[in-house]
């Protein structure tokens, strides 16, 4: 079973022969460039020839989708340029499909994050799966910013850690590269351009949840607690980025959206949330259920069908 | 990955997993011990093999030169973890180094000098000492029948062991001082040892090409030996797989 490894790139140089490096075993390997200005496209040149060119775009999932078509090899690997994989990634990802590679479309590959020098353990940030390795045409990403896509066909298999393939993240360097990422995302985000739907509370739901879910001391420390206040500050700036946006503007209503939203997210809920923290396969099994009942998109079944 | 492969350069491999204080002792003790052998031009490569949290560069500390990591998801064997590490980095000399080995200041000078003494001395072990300061490692041999392979003099105290320099037809791979000329002739550490004894696999194969294997025993350097495998016990199944290889195919220079 051949292999396509696809690279997205903007001005990577730091990070960049790290990650193809950890790749350079796969069939093909084509490097997604975004106009960059530094020595990004001459690392690149020296593991693929396949360096294509794209504008830059707010969000990054919108071109994953474009680019997978690319790939020439059945099987593809989607790669981040500040990820990398661990030295027995080939024989790893090898075994994967000669075990699974008929039985399954795609894989959940849990990934070690490290943020400000510290590789995340905590609640929210490990297993934290992505959806990185699949049989060509079974994933759509949608246009958004680092969001998992869809399995079309329902058949993901989720890697159980610890003894596993990973995927090894250099996100961020300090808090304040976090935090200028965070807004990053936020404004370039797509939101519903409906007035009528706007509720600014249900923003203010998700601070509280956010706050909640992501603290968690026990395994990542004081920076838990940093991140988990920058990701509930991301979701309330998310709601009033939203609010901007729209036209008419509809009221705001915050001081009442305060206490209400606080009631908005009952203890239980935050922790059947922390508790779903590893088990995030519980959706895709749903998923998957969902697909072979029937429920899901008959359309996209005749699309697999053809 | 090392271009030009210098005379007297030298790669340390440490396989390493879950001891992430240890690591820190043995890399500490490491530097010391290369600082005494001057002559080398150390190029030190960490197997992090599948610890829980992964081991970052910065976290290792490095005095002189810069410690190169290799990562695996999944625990590889002790054979696989080395034979990745020296394809990427390839030197003149290899040292095959446990994490829970803590090198006295001038075993590294010592192994070196018996291998520059006798040009067919392929790979040079060392004196290993227990926490409690008995013997753990000087030097294999091998007793009659289904006995096998042993640690000579082990559990004996230090002090009452000949500190002659021996040779022997294996040493233990805790800390395996190996040229570059022997690595190649034998490709390697052998895979099919996958619990265990591949290191007195890699001796006898080697005395087969005709390198000889010698101890270096003028210093005590620290094995905290149990530590790693969570039991000193032999693998049993490393035992069986060993002796179906290699039964008959040895000299008999040990106890009945």
């Amino acid at each position: 079973m051949k292999l396509s490894c696809i690279i997205h790139t903007r001005n990577s140089d730091e990070t960049l022969d790290k990650a193809l490096d950890s790749v350079a075993w796969a069939d093909e390997i084509i490097v997604v460039d975004m106009e960059s200005t530094d020595s990004t496209r001459a690392i690149a040149a020296k593991y693929t020839q396949r360096i294509l060119s794209t504008p830059i775009v707010p969000r990054v999932d919108g071109i994953r989708q474009q680019f997978l078509a690319e790939a020439r090899h059945d099987w593809i690997f989607v790669l981040d340029s500040d990820e990398y994989l661990a030295a027995d990634a080939q024989a790893n990802v090898t075994t994967l499909l000669e075990q699974y590679g008929t039985r399954y479309d795609a894989f959940a590959i849990p990934r070690f994050n490290s943020i400000a020098g510290q590789i995340m353990r905590g609640s929210g940030w490990y297993p934290a799966p992505q959806i990185r390795l699949f049989r060509k045409g079974t994933v759509r990403w949608p246009d958004a910013n680092h969001q998992l896509p869809e399995v079309i066909t329902g058949r993901l298999l989720e890697l159980e850690p610890p003894a596993c393939l990973h995927i090894h993240h250099r996100n961020y360097e300090d808090l304040r590269h976090f935090i200028r990422k965070q807004l990053d995302y936020a404004l370039n985000d797509r939101y519903e351009p409906d007035p009528a739907t706007f509720d600014f509370s249900s923003y203010i739901a998700r601070a509280y949840q956010n706050l909640a879910t992501h603290q968690d001391t026990k395994h990542d420390g004081d920076l838990s607690h940093a991140l988990a206040t920058v990701m509930a500050w991301d979701a309330v700036m998310r709601g009033l980025i939203h609010w901007d946006s729209l036209s008419p503007k509809p009221p705001l209503a915050m001081l009442t959206g305060l206490p209400v939203a606080a009631g908005n997210v009952p203890l239980w809920r935050i922790r059947f949330k922390k508790w779903l923290g590893s088990r995030r396969s519980t959706r895709f099994v749903l998923h998957s259920v969902m697909y072979r009942m029937g429920w899901l998109s008959r359309g996209v079944r005749k699309t697999l069908s053809r | 990955m090392v271009d030009t492969v210098s005379a007297l350069g030298l790669t340390i491999v440490i396989p390493t997993k879950d001891l992430a204080g240890m690591l820190q002792y043995c890399l500490e003790h490491l530097q010391r011990a290369l600082k005494v052998a001057s002559q080398f031009e150390p190029c030190v490569v960490v197997v992090d093999n599948a610890t829980e949290i992964p081991l970052l560069e910065k976290d290792l500390p490095s005095s002189s030169s810069p410690v190169h990591l290799i990562r695996f998801d999944i625990p590889a064997s002790f054979a696989e973890a080395n034979n990745t590490a020296i394809r990427r980095y390839p030197n003149a000399y290899y040292l095959l180094l446990n994490n829970n080995v803590l090198l006295a200041e001038s075993a590294l000078a010592d192994m070196q000098r018996l291998l520059e003494e006798s040009p067919n001395a392929g790979l040079c072990g060392t004196r290993l000492i227990s926490p409690d300061g008995t013997i753990q490692h000087a030097g294999i041999v091998f007793g009659p029948g289904d006995i096998g392979p042993y640690h000579v003099s082990r559990g004996q105290p230090s002090a009452l062991v000949s500190r002659l320099n021996g040779e022997f037809q294996a040493v233990t791979g805790a800390c395996l001082l190996i040229r570059q000329s022997a690595w190649d002739d034998l490709g390697g550490l052998s895979g099919e040892f996958a619990f265990g004894l591949d290191d007195i696999d890699f001796c006898l194969r080697a005395r087969q090409k005709g390198w000889r294997v010698c101890c270096s025993c003028r210093t005590d350097s620290l094995h905290c030996e149990s530590m790693t495998r969570g039991s000193d016990k032999p693998d049993k199944r490393a035992r069986r797989v060993f002796m179906n290889t290699w039964r008959g195919r040895y000299a008999i220079d040990g106890q009945g």
